[in-house]
C-alpha cells in the first residue's frame, strides 16, 4: 500500500463531511486562540507594570484554567456529533475490506490533520489578537502602553501541550468506538428505531420545584451577606432544575397535550406536539446546556459590567473625600486632646504644599458600637443574643452615634430635637420600629429617617447592616452607654462584639487637581501623619488608629481589579456565546438528517410542502427560542440576587444593573436571532434536499 | 363508469444538463372501472414507478392526460393538489411509511387530522375499520414494535379511512414475508369485494394473481392485459407466468 494511501482517505473525509467538520475545526481553533489569548495575559510582563498587576495575571490565569476545562467539555461534545455522523461511512469501509486495523490508520490521520489545521489557524489568530486583547485590557484598567508585537513562548508551549492532549483523548475516544462497533452496525448506527419518550414525571415535578426554590431564595433574600452565601446553592439549583425540566418537563408537557385529545387532533398541534416531544428528548441536553450558558453570560456580563461602570460610585462611597482621615480610639478623652486640630493643620499644610487648596471639607465625631436589634432594642450581651438566636454576622448592625450639632454643621440642615427624640439613617437595611434605645438605656423616639449623610470609608466596604443614629445629646448618650456596657460581666460579651464604645473623627476634604497631583499630596500626608504617631501613640493606654487614605491611589487599583474582572466577563462571555452558537448548529445539521425521511412521508401522505415548512418552523422556533426565553426569565429571578452582590461591593445603583442587563440581553438576543437565520438556511437545504436529489 | 382515464401518458426525463433524455413512459392507455382491482406489472424500469407516481399526482407528465372522476389531474392548483390527493386517494407503499413518531392509531389519523376532521368523527370512523384490518390491539403500538405484516395493515387503515375513491398500491407486499403476503392479500379481496377501487404496482406474480385484471408495462407501453374472468387464482397464476415468459424471452421478436 502506498504511503499516502491514509492521509488520502483522512483527507478525502475531512473534504466529504465539510458541513460537520468545518464548524469543528472553527470551534477548536477558536478554543485554541482563546486558550493562548489568556495564558498569553496570564504571563504578560506588561501588565505587570500597572498598579497591582499580578491581580491581572493571576485573574487571567484563571481564566485561562477555566477556558481549558471548558474546551475539553466541549470538543468532546462537539466530536460526538462528528464520530455520530461517520459511524456509516467507517461501516462501508469496513465491508469493502478496511480492517479496524486500517480504520484506525484513517483516524489517526484524520486527527493529525484537524490538530494541525486547527492549532495552525488558532495560534496565529490567537498571537495576531493576543496583542490587542492585552491594548483593550490596558485600557479597560487605564493605563496607556506602547505597540509592540511579541510571541510568549511560555503561553505556546501550555496551548500546544493542552490541546494535543485534548486531541489524544478525542483520537482514544474515537478508537475506543469504531473498536467497539460490528460493521452492520456501525453501517446502520443512525437508524435505530427509537422508543417514544416517556413521561417522566418524578424528574420533571422535581425539576419544577427545585427551579421554584431557587426562585423563591434569589426573591427573598434579603440582605447581601445571605445574598453571597446563597448565590452558589441557587445557580447550582437552577442549573440542575433546567436540566431536569428541559430533559423531563417537556416531554412530560407534550404527553400532556397529547391526552387532551380535543387540543390534539389538530391540523396545527398534531404533527408539533409529537415531533416536539422527540427532538425534546434528543435536544433536551443540550437545550438546557444553551440556556445555562446564555444565563452565565448574561449574570456574568451585566454584573461586571455594572462593577466596572459602577467603579466611581464605590469609590466615592468608600472614600467620601479625596483625602480623608479617620482616626479611632477607646478613649473619648484622648479625642479631646487636641490630636484633631494637628491632623487638620497637617492636612492642610500638605495641600498647600503643592499649591491645592482643601474644599468641601468634613469633619464630625461619632461614637461606633456593634449589636442586634431587637423590637427596638440594641443588644449588646452574648445572653441577648443567644436568645434571640443572633447566629451569624448577616444579623449584627453597626451604630454611628452623631451629636445633632455635629449632623447640621455638616449636613448645612436646622434640624432641632427635643430631649427624648432622635433621627436616623440606615444603610443596606430597614428599620421599622418607632423607637431605638440601648438595652436597659433611655429610649429614643425616631423623629424621621433622613435620606442621606455622609458616608464613612470603613462602611462602603463593610458587610454589616449600619445605622447613623442622630442625638440631641451626644455627651449624655455616650455616659449612659459607658455605664451600660460596664455594667456587663466581661464573660457575657460575644466574641463577635467591641467591649467599649469606639470614638472616631471623620475628616476629609476634595481637591481640584489631577490624579497624580493628589497622589503626591496623599504620599506627602501620609509621611506627616507617621511622623505625628510616633510622637503621640495614644492617650490613657488606649492608640490612637490613624487611618489616610485617598481616592486617586484606590481608583488605580481599583480600576485594576474591575477592569481585570470585566475583561474576564468579556472574553468568558464571547466563548461561551460561540459554545452556544455551535450547540445550536449541530443541533440543526443532526435534525435536519433525521428529518429528512419523515419530511418525505408526510409529502406522500398529503401534506403540502407549504403545511410541511409552517409546522417544521413553529417547531424551530420553539426549540430555538425556548432556551433564549428561559435565560431571560433566570436572569430576571437572579436580578435581585446580582443587586444585593454588588451592593457588596459598594455599588448601589438599581438603574445601571437594569441597563447592563438588558443591553446584553438585547445583545445576546440579537445574536441569537442571527444564528437562528443563518443554521436554519442549512437545516433545509437538508431537508429539502432528499426530494431533489 | 370508469373512475379512473389514462390516454397518451408521455414521461420523459432529462439528465440535469440537458444532455441525455429518457423515456420512462411512452404512450399508456388504460382505464379502471368502479370497483375493480388491477394489478400493473413488469420489470424493474418498465416506467411501473413513474406511472404511478404519475397517478399519484405526485409527478406531472410530460404529455397525455390522467382523469380522475372526469377531472383532469393537470387542471389542479397545485396548491390544492394535496389536498385532492388527501381526499380522492389512498396510498399504501412498500416500506409502510408511517411516520415513528406516532403510534400506530395517530398514524392512521393523520390524513384526518390533516383534513381538520374532529376527533370524535375520527374515531368512529377507525373502530369498523380497525376491527376489518384485525389490529385493534395494536392501535397504542408505535412502529418500531410491531412486525412489517402489522405495520402495512396500519398503512391500509390509514390508506382507507379518508374513504378514497382509488387506493394506489406501490409494491405492497415487497417488504413482506410469505405469510404477511397472503394476509394483505386476503385482505385487498375483502376490501375490494366491499366495493373499493384498487390499482396496484407490483412484480409479484402471486400478488397480480388476486386481481381482477393484471396489465402488463414494458418500454413505457401498455403490452398486454388479461382478465381473470372465472379463472381460480391457480390457473391465473399460471395465466400471469405465462404471459411474463413472453414479454421477456419474446419481447425482441415483437
Amino acid at each position: 500500500m502506498k504511503m499516502t494511501f491514509y492521509p488520502k482517505m483522512a483527507w478525502m473525509g475531512i473534504r466529504k463531511n465539510s458541513r460537520m467538520y468545518v464548524p469543528y475545526l472553527l470551534t477548536c481553533a477558536g478554543m485554541i486562540a482563546m486558550y493562548y489569548i489568556m495564558a498569553f495575559l496570564a504571563f504578560s510582563n506588561v501588565l505587570l507594570k500597572v498598579e497591582g498587576g499580578e491581580i491581572l495575571n493571576s485573574i487571567m490565569g484563571l481564566g485561562s484554567i477555566v477556558i481549558g476545562v471548558f474546551a475539553l467539555i466541549f470538543l468532546f461534545y462537539t466530536n460526538s456529533f462528528l464520530i455520530r455522523r461517520r459511524k456509516k461511512e467507517f461501516g462501508l469501509y469496513n465491508i469493502l475490506g478496511m480492517g479496524k486495523a486500517n480504520l484506525a490508520h484513517v483516524l489517526i490521520w484524520e486527527n493529525v490533520m484537524s490538530f494541525l489545521i486547527s492549532l495552525g489557524g488558532g495560534l496565529t489568530v490567537g498571537i495576531l489578537l493576543s496583542k490587542f486583547s492585552e491594548l483593550c485590557l490596558l485600557k479597560l484598567v487605564h493605563m496607556e502602553t506602547g505597540f509592540s508585537m511579541q510571541i510568549d513562548w511560555e503561553a505556546l508551549c501550555r496551548t500546544v501541550t493542552l490541546f494535543a492532549v485534548i486531541f489524544l483523548l478525542l483520537l482514544l475516544n474515537a478508537l475506543r468506538q469504531v473498536r467497539l462497533a460490528n460493521p452492520i452496525e456501525l453501517l446502520h448506527s443512525e437508524q435505530v428505531g427509537e422508543k417514544p419518550p416517556r413521561a417522566n414525571w418524578i424528574l420533571a415535578i422535581a425539576g419544577a420545584v427545585i427551579l421554584a426554590g431557587a426562585y423563591y431564595i434569589a426573591v427573598s433574600i434579603e440582605d447581601p451577606i445571605t445574598a453571597m452565601l446563597w448565590f452558589f446553592v441557587a445557580v447550582v439549583m437552577v442549573i440542575i432544575a433546567t436540566y431536569l425540566l428541559f430533559i423531563a418537563g417537556s416531554v412530560t408537557l407534550c404527553r400532556i397535550l397529547q391526552r387532551k385529545k380535543k387540543y390534539y387532533y389538530k391540523t396545527q398541534h398534531f404533527i408539533s406536539v409529537s415531533s416536539m416531544m422527540y427532538r425534546m428528548k434528543r435536544n433536551g441536553a443540550g437545550l438546557a446546556s444553551i440556556c445555562i450558558l446564555g444565563t452565565m453570560v448574561l449574570v456574568m456580563l451585566s454584573s461586571t459590567i455594572c462593577m466596572y461602570v459602577g467603579a466611581e460610585d464605590a469609590l466615592r462611597g468608600q472614600y467620601p473625600r479625596n483625602i480623608n482621615i479617620t482616626v479611632a480610639t477607646y478613649d473619648q478623652a484622648g479625642l479631646e486632646s487636641g490630636i484633631c486640630e494637628d491632623l487638620t493643620g497637617q492636612a492642610e499644610d500638605a495641600a498647600k504644599a503643592l499649591g491645592q487648596k482643601p474644599e468641601n471639607v468634613i469633619d464630625y465625631k461619632t461614637a461606633a458600637i456593634a449589636g442586634s436589634i431587637n423590637e427596638g432594642q440594641i443588644s449588646l450581651s452574648k445572653t441577648t443574643l443567644e436568645q434571640y438566636q443572633v447566629d451569624s454576622y448577616s444579623d449584627l448592625w453597626q451604630f454611628f452615634v452623631v451629636s445633632l450639632d455635629q449632623y447640621n454643621r455638616v449636613m448645612g440642615t436646622k434640624e432641632t430635637l427635643k430631649e427624648d427624640e432622635a433621627m436616623i439613617c440606615t444603610i443596606k437595611a430597614d428599620y421599622k420600629e418607632d423607637t431605638i434605645a440601648v438595652e436597659g438605656g433611655k429610649t429614643y423616639k425616631i423623629k424621621k429617617e433622613v435620606e442621606q449623610f455622609v458616608p464613612l470609608a470603613s462602611d462602603a466596604m463593610s458587610i454589616f447592616a449600619s445605622m447613623f443614629l442622630i442625638v440631641p445629646d451626644f455627651d449624655a448618650w455616650t455616659q449612659e452607654t459607658e455605664a451600660l456596657l460596664a455594667a456587663i460581666p466581661p464573660e457575657e460579651f460575644s466574641l463577635m462584639l467591641d467591649r467599649k464604645i469606639q470614638y472616631c473623627w471623620i475628616y476629609g476634604y476634595d481637591l481640584d487637581c489631577e490624579d497624580e497631583i493628589q497622589n503626591q499630596i496623599i504620599a506627602g500626608l501620609k509621611n506627616s501623619i507617621e511622623t505625628y504617631k510616633g510622637q503621640h501613640p495614644g492617650t490613657n493606654g488606649e492608640v490612637f488608629e490613624i487611618y489616610s487614605g485617598g481616592v486617586a491611589t484606590a481608583r488605580e487599583s481599583f480600576y485594576t481589579l474591575y477592569g481585570g474582572i470585566f475583561f474576564l466577563g468579556i472574553m468568558l462571555g464571547i466563548v461561551f456565546v460561540f459554545a452556544a452558537v455551535l450547540i445550536v448548529y449541530y443541533k440543526q445539521i443532526s435534525e435536519g438528517y433525521e428529518d429528512q425521511s419523515r419530511f418525505e412521508i408526510m409529502q406522500k401522505v398529503g401534506m403540502t410542502k407549504r403545511e410541511i415548512r409552517k409546522s417544521i418552523n413553529s417547531q424551530m422556533l420553539t426549540v430555538f427560542f425556548l432556551p433564549l426565553v428561559t435565560a431571560g426569565v433566570h436572569l430576571a429571578f437572579a436580578f435581585p440576587l446580582i443587586y444585593k452582590l454588588i451592593q457588596l461591593f459598594g455599588i448601589d445603583n438599581l438603574q445601571l444593573l437594569i441597563c447592563a442587563a438588558g443591553i446584553c440581553f438585547v445583545i445576546f438576543g440579537l445574536f441569537y436571532v442571527l444564528v437562528y437565520r443563518l443554521t436554519s438556511e442549512a437545516y433545509y437545504s437538508i431537508v429539502s434536499g432528499a426530494r431533489e436529489r | 363508469m370508469s373512475i379512473l382515464e389514462v390516454n397518451g401518458l408521455k414521461k420523459v426525463y432529462t439528465t440535469r444538463f440537458g444532455g441525455n433524455k429518457v423515456e420512462a413512459l411512452r404512450n399508456v392507455n388504460f382505464s379502471v372501472e368502479e370497483g375493480e382491482y388491477v394489478a400493473i406489472m413488469g420489470e424493474s424500469g418498465s416506467g411501473k414507478t413513474t406511472l404511478l407516481n404519475i397517478l399519484a399526482a405526485l409527478d406531472r407528465p410530460t404529455g397525455g392526460t390522467v382523469q380522475l372522476d372526469g377531472k383532469n389531474l393537470a387542471s389542479i392548483k397545485d396548491s390544492a393538489i394535496a389536498s385532492f390527493r388527501r381526499e380522492h386517494l389512498g396510498f399504501v407503499f412498500q416500506d409502510f411509511n408511517l411516520l415513528d413518531t406516532f403510534s400506530l392509531e395517530d398514524n392512521i389519523y393523520l390524513p384526518l387530522v390533516l383534513a381538520g376532521k374532529q376527533y370524535q368523527e375520527m374515531h368512529s370512523r377507525l373502530e369498523p375499520l380497525a376491527k376489518k384490518l384485525g389490529i385493534i390491539s395494536l392501535l397504542k403500538k408505535y412502529p418500531y414494535e410491531v412486525s412489517g405484516g402489522q405495520k402495512q395493515r396500519a398503512a391500509v387503515a390509514r390508506a382507507l379511512i379518508t374513504d378514497p375513491r382509488l387506493v394506489l398500491a406501490d409494491e405492497p407486499t415487497g417488504a413482506l414475508d410469505s405469510r404477511a403476503t397472503d394476509e394483505l392479500l386476503r385482505l385487498f379481496n375483502t376490501i375490494n369485494e366491499d366495493g373499493q377501487t384498487i390499482l396496484m404496482v407490483t412484480h409479484s406474480v402471486k400478488a397480480a394473481s388476486h386481481a381482477g385484471r393484471v396489465l402488463f408495462i414494458k418500454d413505457g407501453e401498455v403490452y398486454h392485459q388479461i382478465y381473470r374472468g372465472d379463472s381460480t387464482e391457480e390457473q391465473m397464476y399460471q395465466k400471469i407466468s405465462d404471459t411474463l415468459t413472453v414479454l421477456t424471452t419474446g419481447g425482441e421478436n415483437r
